[in-house]
């Protein structure tokens, strides 16, 4: 009998959170192309830094691929699979330039990792190849989903509650919504250049 | 007026002419965009300050046109196939399969200028008659510069080319003229199992390898020592001279050229085997050639010579970045830290035909004057970081054969050999890159030159020569030429340089009284240069 009762709670506690996690959808408007929709940070809650890193590539004279999102904390890897000399370089991480950084040469077939410990808009570069341009968008939460290139997105399990949701696209202003998540919700951002 | 004074009045026409000439048209400068098109980069990838190149650019210009490595994987439009990969086994039984670019390789240049000269730029006409109009220097004024079009790259089996035209010049559709023309096999050593890169062979019309190239300077001006022509002429006032060397350094040549090696690190070489040139103009009416009358360059049935050697030694401490194209900077790769020293000699031989007579001392007959000539110099380049520090030293000797006339005879009976006629002289050239965007630039310029002395252009107050004279006051011309150069875009640049020209002098032909002391004449041009 006891044993039936803990199975219940547990069954019940189950079903309890997944009532509790909803999706956040929606669309991205006014820009063309793929856009980054993510949850701002959450006050009193910290979200641990995810294992697996995530890796750029330098191909061809371009960084592959040009958008990634990355959760605050996560580690990226920049290989360069060209034969040619390249680097890495952000100046700023959305504005603050005291987040620069330069990762200096590597070559062919290396690979160089660095850990995002700040959220935001980071816009890589390479100093010998200045058509060269990519974004790591750091995101404060693991809620976040780059959009399809008609501007759609669907977050999966964001716990019910009041967020501020913000979409971010390459050369226009970002937009941050406030949004109650509930189960199925939906949110759409319309970004202007 | 009479002969005396019309002479006077072409001299200073004609010297004034040459000084606006100089000062009006900056050797050509090109970059390539339609690279930046066909593989979707920047021009800076290539050039630190277009049109000098980096150090990727002269590997990338080495290659063939082509990136060092794995070039097909830097594509961005796939190339036109002329025949399978696969037909090359069938060959010789088919044609060999080569590739053509996917996009039209095409780049076009413009440029335009503005100047402003010393006051002192109208001194010569001092010497006219009172009331003769004479040449009038604007103080300052607009010029249209190139129009050009020019179009490289490669055939995909180690074949490259060139081709630059100048469609306009100083505004005057078709003034222009074929710049470099020629096709490049690259690489040849492989066919004869040497060291990869070893001998490379060009066919066509192109600049001599010089150390720095003249026809692709990023200057406004170029550099004097490489635009020095070598003309001495008999006039009493000193050694006589029997010389009418018109070939420049810096002239285009039509022939072959071997070279091996690469320029962004260790060796370097080329020979080149082309038509003389001695004219330094157009060929005239008696160079016809045998084709439909297709006329060519050759004053003589003779070929000129031209050699380079070169070793840049790549001094960054870990090998790997050493040999390496770009070296490994903490900051991202860049130009290597180097020292490169090179030598270069040219021989040729001018041919002076005049009218004279045989032995008999009455038959008329041609006789020709054949003067061997060579340039030697050596050359060093130094480079630390943004900083670039070059220069150039060159010794020219022509062969001096002055007519002579037999006692008795009624004309030119033969030559005698006389002191030859010389002249040397370089330039030392610093170059800082301030800003990925910004280079200023020293530069110091010197030509000392026997001819020039002997064509009135030493003043000596004690014997003046009999005429006047558009021309510096000393036999050595020094010339001081601060810059800077800004990219408004890595396509677009703004360049100012001050020429502070060598010293001049009027004096009265007649008398002999001078009319202006030592002058300058010195000159502020500013240039706007696009390419697209």
């Amino acid at each position: 009998m006891k044993r039936i009762a803990l199975v219940a709670i547990a069954v019940m506690l189950a079903l309890g959170t997944a009532a509790f996690a909803g999706t956040l959808h929606g669309k991205v408007s006014g820009v063309n192309g793929e856009s980054v929709v993510y949850i701002e940070a959450v006050a009193g809650k910290t979200f641990p830094a995810p294992a697996q890193h995530i890796t750029i590539d330098q191909k061809g004279l371009m960084f592959v691929p040009h958008i990634t999102v990355a959760q605050q904390g996560a580690t990226v890897e920049f290989l360069n699979s060209d034969s040619v000399a390249h680097n890495v370089f952000w100046p700023a991480i959305s504005g603050n330039k005291k987040l620069g950084h330069n990762l200096g040469t590597w070559p062919q077939g290396q690979r160089k990792s660095f850990k995002f410990d700040d959220p935001g808009v980071v816009s890589l570069l390479c100093n010998v190849h200045p058509e060269m341009s990519a974004y790591v968008i750091v995101s404060p939460t693991p809620y976040f989903a780059v959009t399809d290139k008609a501007g759609e997105f669907k977050i999966d399990n964001v716990p019910d509650g009041a967020y501020t949701a913000t979409a971010w696209h390459e050369g226009a202003k970002n937009k941050s919504n406030p949004v109650k998540v509930a189960g199925d919700t939906a949110a759409d951002f319309t970004l202007s250049k | 007026m009479n002969g005396k004074w019309l002479s006077l009045l072409s001299a200073s026409m004609f010297a004034g002419l040459s000084v606006l000439a100089v000062l009006s048209v900056p050797p050509k400068a090109d970059a390539i965009p339609a690279f930046s098109r066909k593989y979707g980069t920047s021009c800076s990838t290539c050039h630190s300050d277009f049109p000098k190149l980096n150090d990727f650019g002269k590997a990338f210009k080495d290659a063939g046109f082509k990136f060092p490595k794995d070039d097909e994987s830097f594509l961005k439009t796939p190339p036109v196939l002329l025949g399978a990969p696969a037909q090359a086994e069938l060959w010789p039984h088919t044609i060999y399969p080569g590739s053509i670019p996917g996009t039209l390789p095409v780049g076009l240049r413009y440029n335009t200028y503005y100047q402003q000269i010393g006051a002192n730029r109208n001194n010569f006409n001092q010497v006219l008659p009172a009331g003769t109009i004479g040449n009038f220097v604007p103080k300052s004024d607009f010029q249209p510069g190139f129009f050009s079009i020019f179009t490289a790259g490669n055939f995909g089996t180690g074949i490259s080319w060139w081709v630059d035209d100048d469609i306009s010049v100083a505004g005057a559709n078709a003034n222009g003229a074929l710049g470099d023309g020629y096709l490049k096999f690259n690489d040849v050593s492989r066919f004869l199992k040497l060291p990869k890169d070893s001998l490379n062979l060009r066919a066509g019309q192109f600049e001599l390898d010089l150390p720095f190239s003249q026809a692709r300077t990023w200057n406004l001006s170029g550099w004097d020592i490489f635009s020095e022509a070598n003309v001495g002429i008999q006039n009493g006032l000193g050694p006589a001279q029997n010389v009418s060397n018109g070939s420049k350094l810096e002239d285009a040549a039509n022939g072959v050229e071997f070279s091996g090696g690469h320029i962004y690190q260790g060796y370097h070489y080329s020979v080149a085997v082309f038509d003389q040139n001695t004219t330094g103009v157009a060929p005239t009416a008696p160079n016809i050639g045998p084709q439909n009358g297709v006329s060519f360059n050759s004053d003589a049935n003779f070929k000129d010579l031209y050699g380079r050697l070169v070793y840049r030694f790549n001094l960054e401490k870990d090998p790997a970045s050493r040999n390496d194209v770009q070296a490994a900077g903490t900051m991202g790769p860049r130009d290597h830290t180097y020292l490169a020293l090179g030598t270069i000699y040219f021989y040729g031989r001018t041919a002076q035909p005049v009218s004279g007579v045989q032995a008999d001392g009455v038959t008329p007959t041609v006789l020709t004057a054949r003067e061997p000539f060579y340039r030697v110099g050596g050359d060093v380049n130094f480079n630390y970081r943004n900083l670039n520090v070059f220069g150039v030293y060159v010794a020219a000797h022509d062969h001096n054969l002055l007519p002579v006339t037999a006692p008795g005879a009624a004309g030119i009976t033969g030559f005698a050999s006389a002191p030859a006629a010389t002249f040397s002289g370089g330039f030392a050239e610093v170059d800082y890159l301030a800003l990925p965007w910004a280079m200023t630039i020293m530069r110091w310029d010197q030509v000392k030159s026997s001819a020039d002395r002997i064509n009135f252009i030493q003043y000596n107050p004690s014997a003046p020569p009999g005429s006047s004279f558009f021309s510096p006051y000393s036999a050595t011309r020094n010339r001081f030429t601060p810059g800077e150069q800004f990219l408004i875009h890595a396509n677009i640049k703004a360049s100012v340089e001050y020429q502070i020209m060598p010293q001049q002098i009027v004096y009265n032909p007649a008398t002999g009284e001078i009319i202006t002391g030592p002058f300058r004449t010195n000159a502020l041009i500013l240039g706007l240069e696009w390419v697209y």
